[in-house]
């Protein structure tokens, strides 16, 4: 028997099993200040053998030599560059991430009340491919090289293949402009709920403002729609992989055998077994989705980090970029932690 | 004693606004309303002082009042705070006597929060400090009474005038009251408003943009516009697709004037949008490194000038939507001669030239700004030219924070750069003086370019109080600067500001590019 049909209770980790996840859980913890440190000074390096004059562009084409120096000694680029990356080290470890160079004000700051949007955007993506993404690869998978599977392939082909800007630009082009179904960029008219949150589907809920949560979605299904087209083709991709591969196991075999119904079979268990290495690609699609989030917010002008890090690259904001960079690699860790211990959740052959 | 006051000047200045408002009444309007702008800057401060660029004037313009203001185009300086100025024979002192005016909390403007407005400036060495550095020293502006200012500059300067716009006139007050650690206010008022502008701040996130409600004790009154706006908000709108479809739907009311020509061609071919075409101050050219060899050569200089084509760069490349400018000055600014020709593309006489120079010839480095197509399109064709007459060229593109270090830098800076040199305020000195005069090498002068006779001229119209001596200067310093080739210059820009069909009454100015709000209504 090459598969292992589910015992016990779903969902429930055996006390060995809980001792296995705690310990992952630590160890992925142990790992994450080495891993952040590597990245912070990773794109220290990157950033700052780059041959631009940040100071010289913020200060504008009629400053002074003495406005230039006098900007240089306040935001400490006029010592060394190791030295820059120890000061900068320093105050990360007390949670000070520097001013920005282009908005002058503390970058944790400008990324606190920016991060909101891009969550409350990256996570209804995340949850639009995957409501869509699996139930689709199932399909596919199920109904191999029937015309649904092809026509499924060719969307997927084109969610991996098709430019995130030009997509965008096209969805604005015929639901914004043509048909007038979707608004056409930002993330709410006006200036949105009370924060409470952030999260502005969040908050009017809070509030109780039905109108604006509506408004709020409607500013989302755009953006999302763009940024979960090149998700949803990878879980749908992996989850036809996962379902073929589990569906000619001897289990699926034995379970049709004793007259269990091949739809039962196949959401129930055979499907379960596929997500796991479905699940495994949500960690990585998250880390593609903050990427493309850079490119669709700039075009749906959503003011998220996406925007944020457009402008700090634009700018050369050393301290924007590092921080866009060490906010967005904790997520994704943390995201990738999260899928680690899921895995136990799912994972059959972990569960008693 | 020569005197500026309201009288001559604002009734002239009355006289347009009456005019912009006759616009605005040619249709029912309905009373007040929502002006909406996509700005393609980011409001990452509101602190007046702090910020200094045209992409971000409108914060300035319409929050915050200054003792003087540019008004249309071209552009005219009137009183504006200050009732009237007095300027001293020698040039040195400048008497300003103020309006009544109250600040958005209710409190008078009184001549000491001009004064700590302008020491804020010199002490925070932001925004437009590099205006008054050299010129008023801090400390040396004085209150005699509540209603007069008087400015002591240590050395005559005809622009000073000029530059008064930018002392946007803070509450001191209250900015004294939100000072942490001896901050001056900055961080409060990257977020806050302690002005006595026509517009005061309701709303602001640094993500999003700024959002303000008409003022109705603006000391200027309202009675001049009928159905002036309610609210304005400029919302930051980044990418170009975006600011140009949603004022093509509707969601805003106005958007930048430096747009592409094909997308100013997709908005004039909206029925909601009325593009609005003006010639604006904005040159383009290129940058010659007049300190490195071959081009200290003249001879050199003249066959790169020559090499350039003028007319396909202008009528092909970017469809005639520029107007031709030979010298280092915007056509319609004064002090701009009408006898320079300016070069043509002739290759025969560019070839004559590099026969006669007598440096030796290498390859010529031409830099060109990543992101700004047009920088990239004038070197390859400037290329092109100079590969026909046998001189070796390399184009090198770099993003703006890469050549404005560069810039700086005289073993560093290109052999060439284009670029385009803006308008901060509206004197020749703005171009002339500070890309040319010897004493701006390395800073402003980032050509390495130093002419004894040119650089006379310069330093004489910088302090002449007589107008006419200025202009004289000025245009036999255009004439010496094209004789020179001194660099190569293509045109002045012309801007076309797209706003809704709904809207009425824009005043476009090249200081202020059109955004001071106070004139315009929606219907």
């Amino acid at each position: 028997m090459t598969g292992a049909a589910p015992r016990g209770r779903a969902g429930t980790l055996q006390p060995g099993l809980e001792m296995r996840a705690l310990v992952l859980t630590v160890n992925r913890l142990v790992w994450f200040v080495p891993t952040l440190l590597g990245l912070l000074v990773i794109t220290f390096t990157i950033s700052h053998i780059i041959p631009a004059d940040p100071i010289a562009f913020i200060a504008g084409d009629n400053a002074t030599a003495e406005q230039i120096a006098a900007l240089k000694a306040k935001f400490g680029v006029d010592k060394p560059v190791p030295v820059q990356l120890w000061n900068y080290i320093l105050g990360v470890a007390q949670g000070d991430f520097g001013i920005s160079l282009y908005t002058q004000r503390p970058i944790a700051e400008d990324l606190i009340a920016r991060l909101p949007a891009t969550l409350e955007l990256a996570f209804v993506a995340v949850i639009l491919s995957g409501v869509i993404g699996i139930p689709l690869g199932v399909l596919a998978a199920v109904r191999r090289n029937s015309w649904l599977d092809h026509a499924l392939r060719v969307f997927t082909v084109s969610g991996l293949a098709i430019a995130a800007f030009w997509f965008a630009i096209l969805l604005q082009l015929l639901f914004a402009m043509k048909l007038g179904w979707t608004p056409l960029q930002g993330r709410v008219d006006g200036w949105g709920p009370d924060p409470v949150t952030g999260f502005y589907i969040v908050d009017s809920v809070l509030a109780g403002d039905l109108e604006t949560l509506a408004d709020v979605i409607g500013h989302m299904v755009l953006p999302a729609v763009t940024l979960s087209f090149p998700a949803m083709a990878t879980i749908m991709r992996f989850t036809r992989a996962g379902v073929l591969d589990a569906i000619n196991s001897n289990y699926v075999d034995y379970q049709l055998a004793m007259g269990v119904p091949r739809r039962v079979v196949v959401w129930r268990y055979v499907l379960r077994n596929a997500l796991i290495g479905t699940v495994t690609q949500v960690g990585l699609v998250f880390g593609n989705l903050i990427a493309n989030a850079v490119v669709v917010e700039a075009v749906f002008d959503w003011p998220g980090l996406g925007l944020y890090a457009v402008n700090s690259i634009l700018q050369s904001d050393y301290n924007g970029i590092m921080g866009f960079t060490l906010i967005m690699g904790t997520v994704f860790i943390i995201v990738n932690l999260l899928v680690d211990i899921s895995h136990g959740l799912i994972d059959p052959r972990e569960t008693g | 004693m020569r005197m500026l006051d309201q009288s001559a000047g604002v009734r002239r200045f009355l006289a347009v606004a009456a005019l912009a408002v006759g616009v605005a009444t040619t249709s029912p309007a309905v009373a007040g309303g929502k002006f909406v702008f996509a700005n393609s800057s980011a409001y990452d401060t509101l602190d007046p002082h702090a910020i200094f660029d045209v992409g971000r004037v409108a914060s300035r313009i319409n929050l915050y009042d200054g003792l003087m203001r540019w008004f249309d185009n071209p552009p005219h300086l009137e009183p504006w705070l200050a009732e009237k100025v007095e300027v001293s024979d020698d040039g040195l002192t400048y008497t300003f006597t103020l309006r009544d005016a109250t600040f958005h909390d209710g409190s008078p403007v009184e001549a000491s929060d001009v004064v700590y407005s302008i020491d804020r400036i010199l002490e925070m060495k932001k925004g437009a400090f590099s205006l008054f550095a050299g010129t008023v020293e801090p400390g040396s502006t004085k209150a005699p009474d509540a209603k007069t200012v008087v400015f002591t500059l240590n050395k005559p300067s005809a622009i000073f005038l000029a530059t008064v716009p930018e002392i946007h006139v803070l509450n001191e007050e209250l900015v004294r009251a939100n000072e942490v650690d001896g901050d001056l206010g900055t961080a409060w008022l990257s977020k806050n408003d302690a002005g006595s502008g026509s517009f005061r701040l309701t709303r602001y996130d640094p993500a999003v943009g700024w959002q303000a409600e008409r003022f109705d004790d603006h000391f200027f009154g309202w009675d001049m516009v009928e159905d002036p706006l309610d609210v304005i908000e400029f919302r930051t709108v980044v990418e170009i697709n975006s600011r140009v479809l949603g004022l093509m739907n509707g969601d805003f009311h106005g958007t930048d004037g430096y747009l592409p020509q094909d997308q100013v061609k997709r908005l004039a071919a909206s029925e909601n949008v009325n593009v609005d075409e003006q010639e604006s101050m904005r040159i383009f050219y290129s940058i010659i490194h007049n300190g490195r060899s071959p081009m200290t050569d003249v001879n050199f200089r003249k066959a790169l000038a020559y090499a350039f084509d003028y007319d396909g760069f202008i009528d092909n490349i970017l469809s005639g939507s520029v107007a031709r400018d030979p010298v280092p000055l915007p056509n319609n600014m004064w002090g701009a001669p009408a006898d320079v020709k300016g070069y043509t593309y002739d290759l025969d006489k560019a070839a004559e030239h590099l026969a006669m120079v007598k440096e030796p010839l290498r390859e010529i480095t031409l830099g060109a700004l990543a992101g700004y197509g047009q920088t990239e399109q004038a070197a390859a064709l400037l290329q092109n030219g100079l590969n026909k007459i046998g001189v070796e060229t390399k184009i090198v593109t770099e993003p703006w924070p890469v050549a404005s270090g560069k810039m700086r830098d005289e073993e560093q800076m290109y052999d060439l750069l284009f670029l385009w040199k803006s308008t901060y305020y509206a004197d020749p000195n703005n171009w002339l003086g500070e890309m040319y005069a010897c004493e701006q090498i390395g800073a402003r002068n980032n050509s390495w370019y130093c002419n004894e006779e040119v650089d006379r001229l310069l330093s004489e119209a910088r302090v002449s109080t007589d107008q006419a001596v200025r202009q004289a200067n000025y245009e036999q310093a255009n004439r010496l600067l094209a004789e020179d080739a001194a660099g190569i210059f293509v045109y002045n820009t012309k801007w076309f500001g797209p706003f809704s069909t709904r809207v009425k009454g824009v005043r476009f100015c090249p200081i202020g590019n059109g955004q001071e709000m106070r004139w315009v209504s929606i219907d």
